[in-house]
């Protein structure tokens, strides 16, 4: 009955906490389920930021190892993948001046082929050959729009973040999220009209 | 329509889907679209955005993740070998300030004693207490001056010219 009192009264300890309490021991058990977790999500985000598969896994694991030597400075009040994202977005900034201060555009490998496998979608083959031919020319018109756009698109669109939790990982404000979007879908204009109709 | 109306409705348009839009925004926007072809082709290019993209499929390779963790582990190992060297150095550190302390202190007491026995002024004990623990350095400097070791001095120049290198690099 004192046991039922007090677990009400006791907040339970929310899994961002158990994250940030995990990552200040520097517990490898925890990172190691964390980076199965966010696996995919992580490097889709670093493959779009640069556009090259290998920079993008380099950067995967630079991600990490950041995780583990920053974990302190989590504190578990904002959702794990917004923190883990500025440090992927920190890492490829970092990497980008190191290697090219003037654009990130430069990062892209032009060797590299078609960036990602669109996804099959579609029942039958002619479904299957339309949609990967939209999904061929959104990428590369994907590919065109300046890394500052196509970020806050993955960003909004595949990560599904909030306008202010997008604004605080990259430390701009809110309008010039907006802003970027915007400026983001029309680049994709000519790539979209067939679909958008 | 003014320019505040296109706003508003291209602030809705970008939040749908992920912020709770209210239901009377919701209604506005509807009627607003259906009014402004601009505000809605936007709306239908924000919709093919995030389909296209939601349907592009990037995956991490196992190899990728087991590379990952292995890493992560053999770094944090790692650091906490290195905080634990850290932690030894305060320690020693510490101790080293606390028996410096004390025996300067026992010094201090064993040169007044000496000097009040002997007749020698006070103002004496400072400075041959300094001298006493300045005196193996200078009897090993005064060594080294009058024998000169040659891989040493060898080892010096290697250095210096090491770091040098480094800088022009």
């Amino acid at each position: 009955m004192v046991a039922t009192a007090f677990s009400s009264l006791v907040p339970m300890e929310t899994e961002e906490a158990q994250i940030a309490r995990g990552l200040r021991r520097r517990d490898p058990d925890l990172l190691d389920v964390l980076i199965e977790q966010y696996q995919h999500r992580l490097l889709r985000y670093l493959l779009h930021l640069t556009g090259n598969r290998a920079t993008a896994e380099d950067l995967f694991q630079e991600t990490w190892l950041r995780v583990l030597e920053k974990g302190h400075l989590y504190d578990g009040r904002n959702r794990f993948v917004t923190w883990l994202m500025s440090i992927a977005h920190n890492v490829a900034i970092d990497h980008l001046r190191k290697r090219n201060p003037s654009s990130l555009d430069k990062m892209k490998d032009p060797e590299d082929g078609v960036p990602f496998e669109p996804e099959a979608s579609g029942p039958s083959p002619l479904d299957l050959a339309v949609a990967r031919q939209q999904h061929e020319m959104f990428d590369a018109a994907l590919s065109q729009v300046p890394p500052l756009f196509r970020e806050v698109l993955v960003l909004r669109f595949q990560e599904q973040m909030k306008l202010e939790e997008i604004a605080k990982l990259i430390r701009i404000p809110v309008a010039t999220v907006k802003t970027r979007i915007y400026r983001g879908v029309m680049a994709l204009r000519p790539a979209l009209k067939g679909n958008a109709q | 329509m003014t320019n505040q109306e296109h706003e508003r409705a291209i602030d809705i348009i970008t939040r749908q889907g992920v912020d709770d839009i209210a239901a009377h925004d919701t209604a506005w926007l509807e009627s607003h679209l259906a009014q402004c072809s601009e505000c809605a082709e936007y709306a239908a290019l924000v919709a093919s955005t995030g389909q296209l993209l939601r349907a592009v499929a990037v995956t991490a390779s196992p190899a990728l993740v087991s590379t990952t963790q292995a890493r992560v582990r053999a770094r944090a190992a790692q650091l906490r070998e290195h905080q634990a060297r850290v932690v030894l150095i305060a320690v020693s550190f510490c101790i080293g300030v606390l028996s410096s302390t004390v025996s300067a202190w026992l010094w201090w007491r064993v040169g007044g004693w000496v000097a009040e026995h002997v007749g020698l002024p006070p103002s004496y004990v400072a400075p041959g207490i300094l001298l006493f623990w300045l005196l193996p350095a200078i009897v090993i400097a005064v060594l080294m001056l009058a024998f000169p070791h040659h891989g040493l001095e060898q080892s010096l120049m290697l250095s210096l010219a090491r770091e040098r290198e480094g800088e022009n690099r």
